[in-house]
C-alpha cells in the first residue's frame, strides 16, 4: 500500500468526487439539515461515524459471506439489511452509554438509517477494492479510509452550504424562491465550483 | 436449487439481524421515570424556555430531580399545575392569572417622522435614531412581539398595535423581553386599569406627536377615591395592590390614554 494511494483516496473522496456536490448522493439531508452550521457540524460527523462503520462491517460481510456464496448480486438489499439494524443498533446503545453524545447526534441517527450516501460509499468500496470476485491487497484498510473520507466530504459540504444558508437567511431573496428554490441554487453553483477539482486527476 | 441458497442467506441475516435488535433493545433499555410522560403530558409544550431550562422536557427532568420550583414555569395552566403538583407530591400557592398588556395607545394616530425601508423588525427599526415614529417611546408596530408569542396571543390590529388575546396569553413575558421599547407589562387578569401611554416627554410634547398619550394633567391623580394614581416622571403610574377597578379615572383622563382592558 502506497501513501499515493491513501492520498488519491483522500482527496478523491473530499474534493474531487464529493459525494454531495460530485455524486449527487445524500441530497435530502443535504438541504434538510443544513439550516444552522451547529447542526450541519451534528449530522456531519454522525455520518462520518455511520459511515466509517458501515464501510467495516460490509465489508466483512461482502468478503465472507457474500463472495463466498457467489451472491454478489445481493449487496444492495443485503447492505441496506445490514446498515439499518446497525444504525438501530448503534441509537440503542449510544442511548444507554452515553446521553450526551445521544443529545447531540441522537434525532440525526434515524435520518442516516436509509440514507442513500451511506448505501453509495459500501457499494464503491466494494466495487472499487475486490476484483474478479477477490478483495485486493490492502483492500480492507483501504475501504475504510474512503468511508471515513466520504463521511468527511459530506460534512464539508454540508458545513459550506449551512454557512451560506445562514446568510441567506438575511436577505432580501425573491418571494418565489424563498426557501428550498435558493438552496437549490447556492447547492447548483457549489457544484459548479467543485467540478474545478476534476483537473485533479491522479 | 440456485433460489434456496440466496433466500436462506438473506432470511438468515434478516432473522440473525432482527434477534440481535431484539435482544439490543432489552439489554440497552433506557428505564424512563414514569413521572416524566405525566408531568410532560401536563406541561404547555411550546418549549419558550422562560423557565430557564432548554424545553418542556428539560424542565420536566429538573422538576423531578428537585431543582427549580413549579412557578419557573409561567406557562402552564392552573388545572394542569395542580396535577404537575400532585405528581410530585407539593403544594401549590395560589396565585392570580397575569397578563400582558401593551401600555402604548398610539399605532398610526403617531406619523413617521422617515420612511423607513429597512429590515421589517422593531429591534432593528429601533436601531435607526429609535425608529421612523415622531413618538421615541412608543410602538413600531412591525409585530416582533407577535412573532415572538409562543402562544399565538398576540395578533397586530389595523391600527398597527398588538392586540393581546387574554384567554391564550400564559404571562410567559417573551414580549416583555423582545420589546425594543419596552411597552409590555404583566398585570393581574382581572377587570384592571391600565395607562396606554408610555412617554416621559412632558405633556405639551406628548400631545404634539400623539392624540392619546398621557399629558400629565393630574386628573386621574385628583379624581382617584382610593389614591392608587401618582404621576411619576410624567407618567402616571397605577398601583394594583389599591386600584379596585372603579373606573372614575377611565372617565376623567382628557386624552383617553388611560383605558379598561
Amino acid at each position: 500500500m502506497e501513501i499515493s494511494a491513501i492520498l488519491s483516496i483522500i482527496i478523491g473522496m473530499v474534493f474531487v468526487n464529493n459525494f454531495v456536490l460530485s455524486k449527487f448522493l445524500g441530497l435530502c439531508p443535504f438541504l434538510g439539515v443544513s439550516r444552522n452550521t451547529k447542526s450541519a457540524l451534528s449530522m456531519g460527523l454522525a455520518v462520518i461515524f455511520v459511515m466509517s462503520l458501515s464501510g467495516f462491517i460490509t465489508w466483512l460481510v461482502y468478503r465472507f459471506i457474500l463472495v463466498p456464496l457467489d451472491l454478489i448480486y445481493l449487496r444492495t438489499i443485503v447492505f441496506i439489511l445490514v446498515i439499518a439494524s446497525f444504525v438501530q443498533f448503534v441509537e440503542m446503545v449510544i442511548r444507554k452509554m452515553s446521553p450526551a453524545i445521544y443529545r447531540a447526534l441522537g434525532i440525526y441517527l434515524p435520518l442516516i438509517t436509509t440514507n442513500c450516501a451511506v448505501l453509495g460509499v459500501t457499494v464503491l468500496n466494494v466495487n472499487k477494492f475486490f476484483a474478479n470476485g477477490k478483495s485486493l491487497p490492502g483492500s480492507f484498510v483501504l475501504s475504510l479510509l474512503q468511508s471515513f473520507f466520504a463521511g468527511v466530504g459530506f460534512t464539508l459540504a454540508l458545513i459550506l452550504m449551512s454557512g451560506i444558508r445562514e446568510r441567506l437567511d438575511l436577505n432580501d431573496v425573491p418571494k418565489s424562491l424563498a426557501g428550498i428554490p435558493i438552496a437549490f441554487i447556492v447547492a447548483s453553483l457549489m457544484s459548479l465550483a467543485f467540478m474545478g477539482f476534476n483537473g485533479f486527476r491522479f | 436449487m440456485e433460489v434456496i441458497i440466496p433466500i436462506t442467506v438473506l432470511g438468515s441475516l434478516g432473522l440473525l439481524f432482527g434477534l440481535g435488535l431484539a435482544v439490543a433493545s432489552k439489554r440497552f433499555c433506557v428505564v424512563v421515570d414514569p413521572k416524566l410522560e405525566k408531568i410532560l403530558t401536563c406541561l404547555p409544550g411550546a418549549n419558550c424556555g422562560v423557565c430557564g431550562k432548554p424545553g418542556c422536557m428539560a424542565f420536566a427532568q429538573s422538576l423531578i430531580k428537585g431543582e427549580v420550583s413549579l412557578d419557573s414555569c409561567r406557562a402552564i395552566e392552573e388545572k394542569e399545575k395542580e396535577k404537575v403538583a400532585e405528581t410530585l407530591g407539593v403544594k401549590l400557592e395560589k396565585k392570580v392569572k397575569q397578563v400582558a398588556v401593551l401600555r402604548c395607545g398610539g399605532g398610526k394616530k403617531v406619523k413617521e417622522r422617515f420612511q423607513y425601508n429597512g429590515l421589517q423588525d422593531c429591534i432593528a427599526a429601533d436601531m435607526v435614531l429609535r425608529g421612523q415614529k415622531e413618538c421615541v417611546y412608543g410602538c413600531l408596530g412591525f409585530g416582533t412581539c407577535a412573532e415572538v408569542c409562543p402562544f399565538d396571543a398576540i395578533s397586530m390590529s389595523e391600527e398597527g398595535l398588538p392586540v393581546v388575546d387574554f384567554e391564550k396569553c400564559r404571562a410567559c413575558g417573551k414580549c416583555v423581553e423582545i420589546c425594543p421599547k419596552g411597552l409590555f407589562a404583566l398585570i393581574p387578569v382581572t377587570g384592571r386599569v391600565i395607562l396606554a401611554c408610555s412617554s416621559h416627554e412632558i405633556g405639551r410634547n406628548t400631545r404634539e406627536v400623539c392624540p392619546v398619550g398621557c399629558i400629565t394633567c393630574r386628573k386621574c391623580e385628583k379624581v382617584c377615591p382610593v389614591d392608587a394614581i401618582h404621576v411619576v416622571d410624567n407618567l402616571a403610574v397605577i398601583d394594583y395592590n389599591k386600584c379596585t377597578s372603579c373606573g372614575e379615572c377611565v372617565k376623567a383622563c382628557p386624552t383617553n390614554a388611560i383605558i379598561k382592558v
